[in-house]
C-alpha cells in the first residue's frame, strides 16, 4: 500500500483545474497583453481566472498579482517595501526560506529587523508583536499557518495592530489558503498576502501576490509592466486558471478539511499509543488541518523518512539535518527543542489524496520504523 | 536506501574485540561499529549503533554486511568509494557516509591493537602512512617490490584548541587521505590510536623539558622512544614483518647490524630524525627513499594521481598545530609568567612574557635594545629569568650528552647539535652517566635538552644523545 502523507509539500492537480487549464494550452494561446483575437481570448481568460481568485480571497480584481509561485510572491512583497536597503523590519521564527530569505538579504543590505518570540507551541505572541511594531517600520511579515508545524498564527490580531499603527502586513498564506477561511479582504490595514497553487490542487509555477497593499508596493522586477508592473513577463494564463478553479474548488468544498482532519487525529492517536517518548508539535494550538509535526525520542527524522518511503509511505523529516532540504530549524529552536529532540522530527500532512485507513497505516509504519532505528540508536 | 533488513546487523557485539565510534561533528550523527574477531583473526561479527541520517545509517549497515566473515586485511581494504558507490551516495550523502566507514576503521584499529595476532606472513609489508606525499611514495615504491602490502596511520594528537588543527600531523584529514591513498590502490589500511601513549611518551616529556628551561626536540624523542616501536609493534600483530617509512635516510648494515645514515637528498636527509630509534627497531625498519629527492617523490606522487601529492609540507612541530610554542605550553599547564631579562653580571636590561619558551641563541622578540646584539644565553627556570649576552657568549667547545649511546667506540665523530645546524668534527669519550664531545670549532646556541647525533665520515649515525645543561656559571 502506498500512503502520501505529504501534501504540505505538494499535491497532485484536481479536476477542476485541469479542466480549466486546457484551454489556454493551445487552443487560446495569445498573448494576453495583445489586441488582436487571439490577446484578447487569453484575455478574458485571465480576467476571468483573476476574478475567480479575488472571490475565493475576498479581494478585490486589481488587488491580484499572479505570479511564478508564492515563493516569488513573498520575495516581490518582501524585497519591494525595502528597495532602498533600510528601514526597520518585523518577522518571525517561523517564515518559509522565501520570506526569512529575502529579510536575510535586506539585513546584510543594512535594514533593522526584529524577531518575534513564540511559544512552546510555536504560536506567535500577540503582546511581543504589539510591542515590536512601531510607527515607521517598512513590513511586518507572518507566516498565516507553518509549513513545519501547520499552528495557525494570530492573523486578526497581527492585521489590527499593523494598521493601527500604518505599518504593511505580509501574510505568508501557503499552507492557511484554503484550508481556513482566508479572507484578505476583511483584515484592516496594508496588507499583502501570497498563494501558491501547487499546495491546493493547482499547477506547480502557479501563485499570487494579493491585498491592498499592492498599491504601495515598489516593484523588485522589471520588464513589460504585466500585473500590475509587479509581476512583468507574458501571463501565464492556463497557470492562473489552474490555480484560480483550485482555489474556487477548495473554497466550494469545504468539508474535504474535516475529512483531512479525521485522517490526522486517527494517526495522531495510533502514534501515540503504540510509541512512547513521542510529542506532537502545536496540539495545543490551532493548526491546519491535515499536518502533523511529531518529535519522536532516539530517532533521526531523515532515517525514518528513508525507511518509511521503503514501507510506502511519503513523509517528510524535520529540518535539524544536513541532508534534509527544508529548513525550518529556527523554527523549532524559537520553540525551546533542543537540536536533539529536533532531529527526531517527523512531518506528515494528510490531504486530498488521504483515505480513511490512511492515518492508522502510516501510524505503524513509523512505530515499525522508529522500533528498528531505535534498535541501533540505542547502541551508539 | 535505507531498509529494514538494513537493520538486522544493529547491536553490539559482546565484549567486542573492536570498538569503534565516529561522529559528533556539526551535523550530530554517531556510529558506533563493534566487531569480533575469529581464532584465524576473521571477522566474526560486525555489529552497529547508529544516530545518523538515512545515508549514515545505510553506510553503517553496509560496513558491517561487508566485513562480517571476511579475513581481517580484507575488511581494512573497505574504501569510502566503494560504499558510495555501492548505495549510490554522492555529494553530501557521501560525507554522511564517511562518519560510518570512520567509525569502521576506528574499529578495526582498535582490535589491531588491543586483540589481533595474525601469524607471520613473509611476504606482507607494512608502511607507516601519514597522510602526506612521502609516506604515499613509500607506499608505491613497497608495492612495486610485488609483495603485500598494508598502510597503517598512528593517530598521535588532536588539539582542537590548536589555531589550524588540520596542520598537525595525523589530523582528522591527514588520517582519511592516508586510508585514501591505500584504499585508491586496492590495498588494507589500518588507523592506531596512539594518542595516549604519545602523550605519555612525547608531549609530557617536552612540557617538562621546557619548564626546567631546556629546549627539548621532540622528534627524536617521539621516533627514538615511541612511534616507530608502536608501529613495528602493530606491524607485527598484523603478520608484516617489517615496517616502511617515508624518511629521507638510508639504512647501512655493519658488522651484522642497521645504522641510519644520511638521505641521497641532501637538503632533506632525516637521518637526524631517526638516530635515537633503537637497534632491534632499526632491524625491522625499511626506508625506501633513502635514494630519492623530494622532487623525485613528488613527481612520482602526481603521476600515480595520488591525492596526497600535493599535501602540505610539514615542517613544524606537528602537535603545535601551526600556532605559537607559548600558547601551546600554556594550554597543557606551564605557568608563563613575566620575568626579568638580564645580562651576565645581573643587571636587568628587560622583561620577558615567560623564560621557558626562549631557547639559547635566540635574538628575535626579546625586544631590547644595546649597543651590540643581545642574545638569549640560557633561561634559568628557576627564577624564570634569561640571562642574555653578546654572540661571543654563546661559544661552546665542550659538550655533555646524557641518555646517550656510542656504537663501534668512535673516537672522531661529526656532531650534528640541531635539527638544522650543519655538523661539527669532534672527538667524542664516554664519561660516567654518557658521553663528552670536545669540538674542533666553537659553536654558537647549544641548546640543552635538544639531540646530538654522531656521524662517522661515511655519514652513519654512530651515536646519538641528549645535550646536559651546563651548570650556570656561579
Amino acid at each position: 500500500v502506498r500512503v502520501y502523507a505529504d501534501h504540505a509539500a505538494t499535491t497532485p492537480v484536481c479536476d477542476e483545474a485541469w479542466e480549466a487549464m486546457q484551454p489556454f494550452l493551445r487552443e487560446h494561446f495569445g498573448n494576453a497583453s495583445e489586441p488582436h483575437w487571439a490577446g484578447r481570448e487569453a484575455r478574458r481568460g485571465l480576467d476571468a481566472a483573476r476574478a475567480l481568485a479575488a472571490a475565493a480571497l475576498g479581494v478585490d480584481q486589481a488587488d491580484v498579482v499572479f505570479t511564478g509561485g508564492a515563493s516569488e510572491a513573498d520575495n516581490i512583497a518582501v524585497f519591494g517595501r525595502a528597495t532602498r536597503g533600510s528601514g526597520r523590519i518585523v518577522t518571525t521564527p517561523l517564515e518559509h526560506p522565501a520570506v526569512s530569505g529575502p529579510v536575510d538579504a535586506l539585513e546584510r543590505h543594512g535594514c533593522e529587523v526584529v524577531t518575534l518570540p513564540v511559544d512552546t507551541d510555536g504560536r506567535v505572541l500577540v503582546e511581543a508583536l504589539d510591542d515590536a511594531v512601531r510607527p515607521g517600520d517598512v513590513v511586518c511579515c507572518l507566516i498565516w499557518a507553518s509549513n513545519l508545524t501547520g499552528v495557525i498564527q494570530p492573523v486578526a490580531e497581527a492585521a489590527a495592530i499593523c494598521a493601527d499603527r500604518g505599518v504593511p502586513l505580509h501574510l505568508d498564506a501557503v499552507q492557511a489558503c484554503p484550508a481556513l477561511e482566508v479572507d484578505i479582504g476583511a483584515l484592516p490595514g496594508v496588507i499583502t498576502a501570497a498563494v501558491a497553487g501547487h499546495k491546493l490542487g493547482g499547477p506547480k509555477g502557479a501563485g499570487l501576490l494579493c491585498g491592498r497593499g499592492l498599491a504601495t508596493l515598489e516593484p523588485v522586477l522589471f520588464g513589460g509592466g504585466q500585473e500590475r508592473a509587479l509581476r512583468p513577463g507574458t501571463e501565464s494564463v492556463a497557470q492562473a486558471a489552474g490555480l484560480a478553479a483550485a482555489l474556487a474548488a477548495a473554497r466550494a468544498d469545504r468539508g474535504r478539511y474535516a475529512r483531512y482532519r479525521t485522517v490526522r487525529d486517527s494517526y495522531e492517536a495510533a502514534l501515540t499509543a503504540q510509541v512512547p517518548g513521542v510529542g506532537i508539535v502545536g496540539e495545543r494550538a490551532e493548526r491546519t488541518p491535515g499536518h502533523s509535526l511529531a518529535l519522536i525520542e532516539g530517532v533521526h527524522g531523515h532515517a525514518l523518512v528513508a525507511l518509511l518511503d521503503e514501507q510506502g509511505v511519503a513523509a517528510a523529516a524535520g529540518p535539524a539535518c544536513a541532508s534534509s532540504e527544508s529548513s525550518a530549524s529556527p523554527a523549532l529552536t524559537a520553540m525551546g527543542v533542543s537540536p536533539e529532540a529536533a532531529r527526531g522530527a517527523l512531518r506528515l500532512s494528510f490531504g486530498a489524496l488521504s483515505q480513511d485507513g490512511h492515518g492508522v497505516l502510516a501510524a505503524d509504519a513509523v512505530a515499525r520504523c522508529a522500533g528498528l532505528l531505535r534498535r541501533a540508536s540505542a547502541v551508539v | 536506501m535505507l531498509r529494514p533488513a538494513d537493520f538486522e546487523l544493529a547491536g553490539r557485539v559482546p565484549y567486542p574485540a573492536g570498538e569503534g565510534f565516529a561522529g559528533g561533528s556539526a551535523c550530530g550523527d554517531r556510529v558506533r561499529i563493534t566487531i569480533a574477531l575469529a581464532p584465524g583473526g576473521e571477522i566474526a561479527a560486525a555489529r552497529f549503533g547508529a544516530a545518523a541520517c538515512a545515508h549514515a545509517t545505510a553506510a553503517a549497515a553496509w560496513a558491517c554486511r561487508r566485513v562480517q566473515g571476511r579475513p581481517f586485511l580484507d575488511a581494512a581494504r573497505r574504501s569510502l568509494a566503494e560504499c558510495a558507490s555501492e548505495l549510490g551516495l554522492s555529494g553530501r550523502a557521501r560525507e554522511c557516509a564517511a562518519v560510518a566507514l570512520d567509525a569502521l576503521h576506528a574499529a578495526l584499529g582498535d582490535a589491531a591493537e588491543r586483540s589481533l595476532a595474525l601469524p607471520e606472513d613473509p611476504a606482507l609489508g607494512a608502511v607507516a602512512m601519514s597522510g602526506g606525499v612521502d609516506s604515499a611514495v613509500a607506499l608505491l615504491r613497497e608495492r612495486a617490490r610485488g609483495g603485500a602490502v598494508v598502510g597503517m596511520t598512528l593517530r598521535l594528537w588532536i588539539d582542537e584548541q590548536a589555531p589550524d588543527a588540520e596542520r598537525a600531523c595525523c589530523s582528522p584529514g591527514a588520517v582519511l587521505r592516508a586510508r585514501e591513498s591505500c584504499h585508491a590502490l586496492g590495498l588494507p589500511h589500518v588507523t592506531l590510536d596512539g594518542r595516549e601513549a604519545f602523550r605519555r611518551a612525547v608531549v609530557e616529556p617536552f612540557v617538562a623539558g621546557y619548564a626546567r628551561g631546556e629546549t627539548p626536540n621532540p622528534c627524536t624523542t617521539c621516533n627514538g622512544s615511541y612511534r616507530l616501536a608502536a608501529l613495528v609493534d602493530a606491524a607485527a600483530r598484523l603478520g608484516a614483518a617489517h615496517v616502511a617509512t617515508g624518511h629521507y635516510a638510508r639504512l647501512v648494515e655493519r658488522d651484522g647490524r642497521a645504522l641510519v645514515a644520511r638521505g641521497a637528498d641532501e637538503a632533506k636527509d632525516q637521518s637526524y630524525m631517526l638516530a635515537r630509534v633503537p637497534p632491534a627497531v632499526l632491524a625491522k625498519l625499511r626506508l625506501p627513499l633513502g635514494d630519492a629527492t623530494k622532487a623525485a617523490v613528488r613527481a612520482e606522487a602526481a603521476e600515480a594521481g595520488m591525492a596526497a601529492a600535493t599535501a602540505r609540507e610539514s615542517q613544524d612541530v606537528c602537535f603545535l598545530g601551526g600556532g605559537a610554542l607559548d600558547d601551546f605550553l600554556s594550554r597543557q599547564g606551564v605557568q608563563l609568567a613575566e620575568g626579568s631579562i638580564r645580562d651576565e653580571a645581573g643587571q636587568e636590561l628587560g622583561r620577558h612574557a615567560g623564560a621557558v619558551a626562549y631557547t639559547p641563541g635566540q635574538r628575535r622578540g626579546l625586544g631590547l635594545s644595546a649597543a651590540e646584539p643581545l642574545y638569549v644565553l640560557r633561561s634559568d627556570a628557576a627564577r624564570n629569568e634569561l640571562i642574555v649576552g653578546p654572540h661571543s657568549r654563546l661559544a661552546c667547545s665542550e659538550v655533555l650528552l646524557r641518555d646517550a649511546r656510542l656504537d663501534g667506540g668512535a673516537s672522531r665523530v661529526h656532531a650534528k647539535l640541531r635539527a638544522r645546524s650543519p655538523t661539527v668534527a669532534a672527538a667524542v669519550e664516554q664519561v660516567p652517566g654518557g658521553l663528552r664531545l670536545v669540538l674542533e670549532e666553537a659553536v654558537y646556541g647549544v641548546a640543552a635538552g635538544q639531540t646530538a647525533v654522531l656521524y662517522d665520515d661515511a655519514g652513519c649515525v654512530v651515536g646519538a644523545g641528549e645535550i646536559a645543561p651546563v651548570p650556570a656559571p656561579s
